[in-house]
This record gives structure tokens, C-alpha cells and sequence, in this order.
């Protein structure tokens, strides 16, 4: 039987969705399934972890591990997957599953895939599915390995609010530390503010609300309807948005139920982060903008003029 | 300081791509080099700029695009070029590329090694990642600042998903860069003509030393066996018109068509 471990999506000490998104899409496959959680103040999560869809918690939970650093993390996912046998490895989108998974996969001599769609497994053979060139194609990939690691792109599986696993929790020890690439600090502009991954509205603007006066006339857009914030990248180069904003190829990648884009012509790059979105509204003054392309309502005019009204509208609508 | 930056020809993806049959159509297609290399590229030149370093860049593939990317990274200020070209080369993976950089690596005792954070037409972001696993070193990725401490040591910025994460990392490393990190040069008219003089050294998989049964044992651990269109979108309903009226009909719609409201 099919094993599948996936790796537990925490931030700021709390479980995000993706984990039981992953989990409800292995246990559909019939997989048994098992999480792996890696940082520090954790234990207290294995509740949470099983509710998820977990039948076994590998845990650890060690002081060292509070701030990020690529290689202990690595040999905890591989310490678990050693010792549940997984065949596949799942992470869910995220900057650590980028950095973590094709080291998983070169230390178990497995095959690596990012941003999966879909996985197939048929008796050994395992086949998966993924966008590639910015999302213009999308490749159906023969994994030649027994094994495969994989990050799962955001918004690919559904989580399936009717499962639940069982507690069974297995402490990994603490890794060594990374005395070569030492993490000093990190710097947080994000705390406190809505997660643009898990947000159900993201509002992101684009160069088209040119300074800070147009961010902050869609910053009380998003606060009224309690939406993640995002960019285009033209916003982050220009030095108004925080880079950690950025949705697109090389930013986030999101998929809420209700996206708007402000401002912004609808590169490809952008495209790529934001096209998983249940529902699109632009909003540009250009009527030949990209964007609107992919837009399910597409306003033509001056956000200046627009946002203002769509404010009033919504109050209207929420009372 | 000894850099090594790693060049990558891929589909030029603001052109149309279409798919037949499970395959792309190459008729009409362009290349051009991977968007990070650029970025690592210009990281190199900006090390050897303000520290003292040799820049090597190594490309994996033949035909005149691989040449014409080559000759970009001379006139952005590379000192060296290696391009491994060979047929057996055609049906890879992220990791075969890796055994081959790492081969190169290790007959030029670099002290760093630059990738790009993904090639754009893989997406996959794995091979410098794969590469520092292969050669058991210090590895960050998605770097967008760097900065060198010593002959021994670099100081690097990574986005991460807590925030920007800083490093202080131990020579010889590999780093991956994000587009953040610099905004690529414009080549100048003297550094295009001085690249068209440097000589690119070239050599097959026999040349460099290993075999293919070394590096895939023969098969890559995995192969892609059909690219498909890709879901596109269809463009919804657009209103033009009196701001105040277009935007009450979409918010109406937002609430009780699309429901998201
Ligand atoms: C390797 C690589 C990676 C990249 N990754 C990303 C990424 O992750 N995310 C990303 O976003 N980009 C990315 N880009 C950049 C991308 O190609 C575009 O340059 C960028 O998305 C453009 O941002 P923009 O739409 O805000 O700006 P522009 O393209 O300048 O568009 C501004 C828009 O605002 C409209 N506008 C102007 N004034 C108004 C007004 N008053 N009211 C209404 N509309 C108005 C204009 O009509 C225009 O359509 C990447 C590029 C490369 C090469
Ligand atoms: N064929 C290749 N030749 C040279 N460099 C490559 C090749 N394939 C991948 N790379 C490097 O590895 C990085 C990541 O590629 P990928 O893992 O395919 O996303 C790219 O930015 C390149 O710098």
C-alpha cells in the first residue's frame, strides 16, 4: 500500500491549510498516511496534526529548530521518511518546501517534482502532473523512482472537511545545526498581517496606483473586506511593496475564492501566481490590458475613481 | 575569489507556445537566456567588481542559441566560458545537470557557485540545490542580497516564509538568486565586441571526464511524457462606461453571481 508522508505547513506556531489539503488528497488516493512537523514549541500541535488526517506525527520539537535553516530541517523530513517508509513526500507551496524538497530527494536518491497539480499512482508507477514555462504547458511526468518528493502547487487539492486521523506520536531527535550556513536573524514586515496564502480575498495592486497615497486607497479596500494585500512586481522594485507581497512566478503563488487585481496589466509572471484564483476581477484603465483575459469581471477605468465606489458598494452589500 | 555561474538557453515565454500530439511545436519558438541567469550573472560581475574574483560560467547544451547566450554572459562581464555539449544530453533531469556542473566544479576548485533560483522553462528549481548535495556544501536559495566578509565567508539575504532570512555562509557554497537580487546590464557596445573574441571551451561528456551510466546510470529518475495545453481562462465580462454604474453591476455581480462577496 501506498505510503504517503506529507510535511507539516506551520507558521508563527499554527498549522496552515495546505496540510490538510495534502492529507485529504492522499487519503483519497487510499494512501496511509503520516506528517512530519519540524520547529520549535510544536508538540503541543499533534492534535491538530491528527484532526488533519494524520495516522502517525513525527515530531520535532527542539530549541535549535525556532528559526529556519535548510539542513536540519532536511535530515527531519528525512529521518521520517526513512522511518515511516514513505513513498511519496509531499510538501505544500511554500519557500521551505522549495529549499527542502530537492535536498529530501537527493539524500533519498529519489526523483524531485515542484509544483504538482496531480499524482497518479498505478501498482509501482507513479506519474504526476504539473504547469511548466510559466504556466503555458503543462507536462504529465513518469516518476523512474520508487520514490518521489514533491512540493504540491497551492490550490491543487481540496481538503476534505469530513476526514480525521489518529494520534500517534513518534519524537524525532533534534537535528544537527548548519555550521556552515548559520542563520543569523530574520527580518519580519508580515507579522500580524493576513497570510496571502490563506486568505479568502486577495487584493493586489499594480505600478497603476503609482505611490502610496493609491496604496493605502486600496489598503482600506482589502481592510474593509479583511483581505491578504498583495503586488504586482513592478511595486516591489519601485520600493513600495515588501518583496514577501509579490504574487506571481517568483512571488506567491495564491488561489482564493475572490482575487482583484488593481493596476495591473497582467504579465505572464503575474499570471502565473494568481490564474488558480476561484474568481478574477480587474481593474485597468487600458481596455486592451492581459489581464482582463483571464478576468471573469473585468471593470475598464481609473482605480482612483473605481476603488472609492467599490468601497461604497460593498458597505452597501455587508450592511 | 573563484565564481562559477551556471547558464541555462530556454524558450523565450513571452512568445506563444502551442502544444500537438503531447509535444511542443518548436516552429516559431525563440531562446533566450534563462531570466535568473541573467540574475546570476550579474551577481558574479557585481562580486568581482567590488572583490577581487574570476568568473567562469558553464552551459550544458550545443547549437548556435547556447553559443549566442555565451557570448551575452562575456559581454556581461564573464571571464570564462565551459559549454558541455553532447548528444546523450538531449532527455535529462535536474540531477544529471547537477553531475555534470558538479564535475566541472570539482577540476576548478571554485570557492562559489551561482544558479539561478529556477530556469524558466523547467520551473522546477532544483538543480543548484541538488548540485551543494551532490558536493556536500553549504547551500542557500532564493537569495536576494550578497555580499562578501572575507576570502572564507559571504553574507546573504534569502526570502523566506517567516521574512527575509540573513545568512552568514562558509566558502565554498552555492547559492541560488531570485530576480530581486539586481537588475541584469545592458550589455555595452565594447564588452559585445570583446565577447565575440573570447573563446568558449568546449567539450563533449568524454572530455570532461565521466560517462553517462555515471551521471543518470542511463535513465534520469524522471522524464516528462507529454506536455498538454494548459487550462487557459476564459475572458469573463468586461464593462466599460460610467464608473458608478459598472461598479455597483460588478459588485452586485461579485455577490450574487460569482457569490465570493
Ligand atoms: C524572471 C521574471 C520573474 C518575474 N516575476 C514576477 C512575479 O512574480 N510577479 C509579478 O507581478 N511580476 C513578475 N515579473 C515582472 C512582470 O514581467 C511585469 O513586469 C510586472 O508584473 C508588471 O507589473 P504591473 O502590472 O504592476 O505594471 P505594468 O505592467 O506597468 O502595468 C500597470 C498597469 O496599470 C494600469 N493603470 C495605470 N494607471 C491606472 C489607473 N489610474 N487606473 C487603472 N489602471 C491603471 C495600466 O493600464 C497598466 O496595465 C517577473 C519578470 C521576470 C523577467
Ligand atoms: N542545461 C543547463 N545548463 C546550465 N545550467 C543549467 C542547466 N539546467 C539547469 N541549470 C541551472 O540550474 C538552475 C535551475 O534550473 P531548474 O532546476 O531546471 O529550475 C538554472 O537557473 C540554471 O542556472
Amino acid at each position: 500500500m501506498t505510503k504517503i508522508l506529507v510535511v507539516a505547513d506551520i507558521k508563527e506556531g499554527v498549522l496552515k491549510g495546505s496540510t490538510k489539503e495534502l492529507l485529504s488528497k492522499a487519503r483519497a488516493i487510499g494512501a496511509k498516511t503520516a506528517v512530519v512537523a519540524v520547529g520549535s514549541d510544536i508538540e503541543s500541535l499533534s492534535a491538530d496534526l491528527a484532526d488533519a488526517g494524520s495516522d502517525t506525527q513525527y515530531i520535532a520539537d527542539d530549541k535549535s529548530l525556532d528559526l529556519f535553516s535548510a539542513a536540519p530541517f532536511t535530515s527531519c523530513v528525512v529521518d521520517a521518511a526513512k522511518q515511516f517508509e514513505a513513498g511519496l513526500i509531499w510538501f505544500g507551496f511554500s519557500e521551505t518546501g522549495k529549499a527542502v524538497a530537492p535536498r529530501v530527494a537527493a539524500q533519498l536518491d529519489a526523483a524531485c517534482a515542484s509544483d504538482i497539480t496531480d499524482a497518479q499512482i498505478d501498482g509501482d508507477q507513479i506519474t504526476i502532473t504539473r504547469p511548466a514555462i510559466a504556466n503555458k504547458v503543462m507536462q504529465k511526468i513518469k516518476v523512474n523512482t520508487e520514490q518521489l518528493v514533491a512540493v504540491v502547487r497551492a490550490g491543487a487539492f481540496e481538503a476534505d472537511e469530513s476526514i480525521s486521523g489518529t494520534q500517534n506520536v513518534v519524537k524525532l531527535s533534534a537535528p544537527e545545526p548548519d555550521l556552515k550556513a548559520v542563520i543569523k536573524e530574520v527580518l519580519s514586515d508580515a507579522s500580524g498581517e493576513i497570510d496571502l496564502g490563506d486568505a479568502d480575498i486577495v487584493i493586489s495592486v499594480g505600478r497603476g496606483v503609482k505611490d502610496q497615497a493609491g496604496i493605502d486607497l486600496v489598503k482600506g479596500l482589502a481592510d474593509d473586506l479583511t483581505a491578504g494585500f498583495g503586488s504586482s512586481r513592478a511595486m516591489v522594485d519601485a520600493g513600495l511593496m515588501a518583496q514577501n507581497k509579490q504574487v506571481g512566478q517568483t512571488g506567491k503563488i495564491v488561489a482564493p475564492n475572490l482575487y482583484m487585481a488593481l493596476g495591473i496589466s497582467g504579465a505572464i509572471q503575474h499570471l502565473a501566481g494568481m490564474t488558480g484564483s476561484k474568481t478574477i476581477l480587474a481593474v485597468n484603465k487600458d481596455p486592451e490590458a492581459p489581464i482582463f483575459n483571464v478576468a471573469d469581471y473585468g471593470i475598464v477605468g481609473d482605480l482612483f475613481e473605481v476603488v472609492p465606489i467599490l468601497r461604497e458598494e460593498i458597505k452597501k452589500i455587508k450592511g | 575569489m573563484k565564481i562559477l555561474t551556471t547558464l541555462k538557453k530556454v524558450v523565450d515565454v513571452e512568445l506563444n507556445i502551442n502544444v500537438e500530439n503531447g509535444a511542443i511545436i518548436e516552429d516559431g519558438l525563440q531562446y533566450v537566456m534563462n531570466a535568473w541567469d541573467e540574475n546570476a550573472v550579474e551577481t558574479a560581475v557585481q562580486l568581482k567588481e567590488k572583490n577581487k574574483a574570476e568568473t567562469t560560467l558553464v552551459n550544458i547544451g550545443g547549437g548556435d542559441d547556447n553559443t549566442k547566450i555565451i557570448r551575452k554572459g562575456f559581454a556581461m562581464g564573464i571571464d570564462n566560458a565551459i559549454q558541455i555539449d553532447d548528444p546523450a544530453l538531449e532527455n535529462s533531469d535536474p540531477s544529471i545537470y547537477a553531475g555534470i556542473i558538479q564535475k566541472v566544479y570539482e577540476q576548478g576548485e571554485y570557492d562559489l557557485i551561482i544558479t539561478g533560483k529556477q530556469a524558466q522553462d523547467t520551473d522546477s528549481g532544483q538543480t543548484g540545490i541538488i548540485l551543494a548535495e551532490f558536493l556536500e556544501l553549504p547551500c542557500v536559495s532564493n537569495v536576494i542580497d550578497i555580499e562578501a566578509i572575507d576570502d572564507q565567508h559571504i553574507k546573504v539575504s534569502r526570502l523566506g516564509d517567516a521574512g527575509t532570512e540573513i545568512l552568514e555562509i562558509e566558502l565554498p557554497a552555492v547559492v541560488t538568486v531570485s530576480d530581486g537580487i539586481n537588475e541584469p546590464r545592458l550589455p555595452a557596445m565594447r564588452g559585445i565586441m570583446m565577447a565575440k573574441k573570447k573563446k568558449i571551451s568546449v567539450m563533449d561528456l568524454a572530455g570532461l571526464g565521466i560517462s553517462w551510466d555515471e551521471l543518470g546510470g542511463g535513465s534520469p529518475k524522471s522524464e516528462i511524457t507529454e506536455f498538454m495545453k494548459s487550462e487557459t481562462r476564459q475572458a469573463g465580462q468586461k464593462f466599460e462606461g460610467d464608473a458608478a454604474e459598472i461598479t455597483a453591476k460588478v459588485v452586485d455581480l461579485l455577490a450574487n453571481e460569482a457569490k465570493v462577496l
